[in-house]
């Protein structure tokens, strides 16, 4: 069966979005209806995300090592023909490689992958996402076995603890640390979690480790269990998310089929279930004591720790929360050891990290580093640098927690303490690189407004401060700053940080003080000048057209919406002041960087 | 059978599915909104009674939680995705576009009952930002202009089909 | 065990929080949202003391935040007494006209923000007491609403409330009179709903509403038979519980009477 091939094809949120589902569903269709040999029938396997969600949808072929991006199910047959029947390469479906200059066959040789390192994204994309065989063919549940078999949960714990993981959440909590507590926690019931209430409006790592690769998670859950003496757990899951629910709720029932869940697992008398919990869409649910009032059945406002759930969590029992990444961590640090993953990362900072790589950046999707890489290097190296060759301004992580790096930090190896001595964090994931035609200002102010929706308003710290910064941040965006505002945002953020009940409140104003921290200058030109350098705030934006710069192509014009933009072809054009909505459309459009901003 | 009794006798027969226990709320609740598009009174009463939970807990809940709507929304729902990545793409001209053209903000519907309009953090497909969704149709790269044509396309639709 | 408050030291048991043992001691910690009768809510946030433990400093809120023995804590160093001021200031925005609010202000010498104006009408600053109290009873007819920036205190699809038995005990714990109640002609009206009132036995004032009467008789069944004083005004029951001491009764059935 040397020929056998299996065709890969990515159906991730972001490839779904393409379409690649319909060309799943081609390709079946397509195969069935031709009269192959048994031995050329591929197998066609519906995987979590490639990565590069920019070129998608992505096919990829093994064993010959082929990745073809924007297919189309025009494509199919073509596909079919060719690389599945024949042993050719199409060319036209191939990647073109800017850094490498190059089309480049396989996705291993990409610029994109070669500083990558896969630990938790290790099976998406290389295994069918619904599939429990597949799993287990890559070596899935050899952790499990091996803890059952041959280590007491001590052990376990130990080997969690030496190998450095830490909480891939946000905050960053030694996880080997916070399972002793819920080991040495008096109780006959105890409970583990899966946090997949990823609410940063910017971030889909869990979402896609959930929906790729579904057994890692449950399989480091199940070890977590038998490592503090819990026979339950729960996933707590975006609801939004309706891949990642359906599939981790087959892997649960294939799982127990297996007696890889339930009683006695591999005749070890050991006992592990597990539940999907679908979340109400609650940003603050990403709190630990928020998303157990949750699961309760309760609204999801948090309560003060201590107690800590891993004393008193759900329903009061002993408790291990971790997130979806931390989760698939696990599984590989039991198979290769704690100095294996130890090895790998700062000194800190131990691992990967996962990042979804989104914004104004060449190569969008989603990205595994070690910890301790450069900015630079995920930027320019793995993301091949800024779109369109506009300025690189900042980078956000942390999402509403967090922060934004200038260029000048570029070179900031990145873990857990370094981006908080930034004043940003690590967050969950989300990493948005900003070019110079995005304000800070107005950056800042949209994360406040999401935050003002998704406090749970239950301190006043949290709810009212964020509610009067908001409407500074609003002043200063519409033209009403005035002198003193920046200092006033310092002071109020400074209250919301310290006094706010939960991680939500605490960490709110930090994307409005980093922002001030390293702009100062454009919250200045707001307020003095009345004038928004980035040309986004609608009220302190005028646009013109450079008259010795354009062209009269005329793409402006086809893109104006209310018509502002006049001129003959050939000629420099004109926009109206008057009508001009300020939505940029037109500076988006124009190739040659005519239009300007006041 | 009167409507307010259909949509007791129907939501009980969603809340059975279940056994009556506090914890089950939110999951009950999320399966008579998909059901309906919406949360009716009648049904949070019939659950309140279910679970033995006060009626004023499940509102608290029905208004805490996002998934959840207290009016029937439009045939059409527009999510606009401002998600960090679609956001500095534009997403906010996306949504003034659509404010203007159908005269309505988030979270409110039409009065033709034809079109609802929301604003979603993060859809996971920042490849194609800005995104919108319409039902279940993806919508990326967008522009104003090109928004504008989309829904043109499911109004006109809408004329021929009647 | 003990505890250090501001450089002098305190008795304190286990799990007993910061702020019992500073009351206790009559050390000056502002709250809002605290009440003897209930366990520490944690949503005002104005109890935040900073706290030496273990080699770490942090700041907590006093109300939920147990004693460790040998703990150091600081009610009003400059990091926690500038906070102080603009959450202080904050409240003012909510609840400008709260006489509780314009005494915490005035003690710790708080300017009100010129550049912030206050909202109009809006004095409920959210801190869940009333909500606490509704659910303690087992009345359950009032409930936090809504999140973030717009949640408030309200009940089911607020309409007037079946549950509600027009006690007014929401009203009576909240701490800027931000919950409506209003009494005339022998009627009382709160959460839009008017009740008819009840005279005391001994002195005839009103006093509560037959719900409310109806509900506390439920709640004690037949575990006290039937106490007359419940026919009577806070204020006659108190009289009447004098007089019974005066009688020689025993200190533990004054108690009883009293309590209940």
């Amino acid at each position: 069966m040397q020929n056998k091939k299996t065709i890969f094809i990515c159906c991730g949120t972001g490839c779904q979005a393409n379409g690649s589902m319909k060309i799943y569903q081609a390709m079946l269709k397509a195969i069935s209806g031709l009269n192959l040999d048994v031995e050329v029938i591929p197998d066609i396997k519906k995987t979590g995300c490639h990565g590069l969600c920019q070129k998608g949808p992505l096919v990829h072929i093994a064993p010959k090592e082929i990745t073809y991006i924007h297919v189309k199910t025009a494509d199919v047959p073509e596909i079919i023909e060719r690389s599945i029947i024949k042993d050719e390469v199409i060319d036209r479906l191939l990647y073109f490689d800017k850094q490498q200059n190059a089309k480049v066959q396989s996705k291993s040789d990409w610029t994109f992958e070669k500083k990558q390192y896969r630990i938790a994204l290790r099976h998406c994309g290389g295994i069918a996402n619904d599939s429990i065989d597949d799993y287990i063919d890559k070596g899935g549940y050899q952790g499990l076995e091996k803890v059952l078999k041959t280590m007491t949960p001590e052990e376990v714990i130990d080997v969690i603890k030496k190998s450095g993981l830490r909480g891939r959440g946000g905050g960053g909590f030694p996880t080997g640390l916070k399972w002793t507590f819920a080991a040495k926690a008096q109780g006959d019931v105890k409970y583990v979690i899966c946090n997949g209430d990823e609410g940063d409006p910017g971030a889909f790592m869990d979402r896609s480790i959930m929906e790729g690769d579904p057994h890692t998670v449950l399989e480091g859950m199940a070890i977590c269990g038998y490592a503090i003496g819990a026979n339950q757990g729960f996933l707590y899951i975006r609801d939004e998310y309706g891949l990642a629910v359906e599939n981790m709720r087959k892997a649960i029932a294939d799982a127990h089929s297996k007696g890889l869940l339930g009683k006695n697992i591999c005749d070890s008398g050991f006992a592990f279930d597990a539940e999907v919990v679908r979340g109400g869409g609650a940003f603050v649910c990403g709190e630990e004591t928020s998303l157990i009032h949750s699961i309760e059945g309760s609204t999801g406002e948090p309560t003060p720790k201590p107690p800590f759930p891993a004393n008193q969590g759900l329903w009061g029992k002993p408790t291990i929360i971790n997130n979806v990444e931390t989760w698939a961590n696990v599984p590989v640090i039991i198979n290769k050891g704690a100095d294996w993953f130890a090895a790998i990362g700062s000194e800190k900072s131990k691992g990967t990290k996962v990042f979804a790589l989104v914004g104004k950046i060449n190569n969008t999707g989603l990205v595994e580093v070690p910890m301790g890489i450069k900015l630079r290097e995920i930027i320019y190296d793995i993301g091949g640098g800024v779109g369109k060759n506009r300025k690189f301004k900042a980078v956000q992580t942390g999402g509403p927690s967090g922060g934004c790096i200038p260029e000048s930090k570029l070179d900031l190896p990145i873990d857990y303490d370094s981006l908080i001595a930034e004043g940003s964090m690590m967050g969950s994931g989300g990493m948005i690189v900003i070019d110079d035609r995005t304000c800070m200002v107005e950056f800042a102010r949209y994360y406040l407004k999401f935050l003002s929706e998704e406090s749970c308003g239950k301190c006043v710290p949290c709810r009212e401060g964020i509610k009067s910064m908001l409407k500074i941040l609003t002043d200063i965006c519409e033209g009403r700053g005035q002198a003193g505002d920046i200092e006033l945002l310092e002071e109020i953020g400074a209250m919301v940080k310290a006094n706010s009940l939960c991680g939500l409140g605490k960490t709110a104003p930090n994307p409005v003080l980093s922002n001030i921290a390293n702009f100062r200058d454009e919250f200045e030109a707001h307020i003095n000048d009345k004038r928004c350098p980035a040309g986004v705030c609608k009220n302190l934006t005028k646009l013109y057209i450079d008259s010795k710069v354009c062209i009269g192509c005329g793409l402006c014009v086809k893109s104006c919406p209310v018509g502002a933009i006049s001129g003959e072809k050939k000629q420099p054009h004109v926009l109206d002041e008057e009508k001009c909505i300020k939505c940029s459309s037109c500076r988006e459009r124009c190739a040659v960087d005519a239009v300007r901003v006041r | 059978m009167s409507e307010s009794l259909k949509i007791r006798t129907e939501s009980l027969e969603i809340a059975q599915k279940y056994q009556p226990k506090r914890r089950y709320l939110l999951a009950i609740l999320q399966d008579i909104q998909k059901h309906y598009n919406y949360l009716p009174a009648e049904a949070m009463e019939t659950v309140a009674r279910y679970l033995s939970v006060p009626l004023v807990k499940v509102y608290g809940m029905a208004t805490f939680y996002k998934a959840f709507s207290l009016t029937p929304k439009g045939k059409y729902i527009i999510k606009v995705c401002d998600g960090t990545a679609c956001h500095i793409k534009g997403s906010v001209n996306l949504l003034d576009e659509v404010k203007m053209i159908l005269g309505i903000e988030p979270g409110q519907t039409t009065d033709d009952g034809l079109f609802s309009l929301e604003t979603v953090a993060c859809i996971g497909a920042c490849g194609l930002a800005p995104v919108a969704v319409i039902n279940d149709e993806y919508h990326g790269n967008l522009t104003p202009a090109s928004l504008r044509q989309i829904l043109e396309q499911y109004q006109g639709g809408m004329k021929d089909a009647k | 065990m003990q505890i250090i408050i501001n450089g002098k030291t305190y008795a304190a048991n286990p799990g007993e929080k910061i702020l019992d043992v500073a009351r206790r001691n009559r050390v000056e910690i502002p709250t809002l949202c605290h009440s003897e009768a209930l366990p520490g809510l944690a949503s005002c946030r104005l109890c935040m003391v900073e706290v030496h433990e273990g080699g770490r400093t942090q700041e907590v809120a006093a109300c939920t935040y147990p004693v460790t023995d040998g703990m150091e804590v600081v009610t009003d160093s400059e990091m926690i007494t500038a906070k102080r001021k603009i959450l202080l200031a904050l409240y003012n925005l909510i609840a400008p006209d709260s006489e509780r609010i314009k005494g915490l202000m005035a003690r710790y010498h708080v300017e009100p923000f010129d550049r912030l104006q206050a909202d109009a009408e809006n004095k409920c600053i959210l801190c869940g007491l009333c909500v606490k109290a509704c659910e303690e009873l087992g009345t359950n007819a009032i409930s936090t609403l809504f999140r973030g920036t717009k949640k408030k205190i309200g009940t089911a699809f607020e309409q007037p409330a079946a549950e509600c038995i027009g006690c007014g005990s929401c009203a009576s714990v909240c701490p800027t009179q931000a919950i409506e109640m209003t009494e005339a002609d022998g009627k009382r009206t709160i959460w839009d709903k008017t009740f008819e009132l009840l005279r005391c036995q001994d002195c005839g004032e009103y006093y509560t509403t037959p719900e409310a009467l109806a509900h506390v008789r439920q709640k004690l069944g037949d575990t006290v038979g039937n106490i007359e004083e419940l026919e009577l005004c806070d204020y006659c029951k108190s009289r009447r519980a004098a007089e019974k001491l005066k009688n020689g009764l025993r200190l533990n059935e004054l108690f009883d009477a009293t309590v209940k």
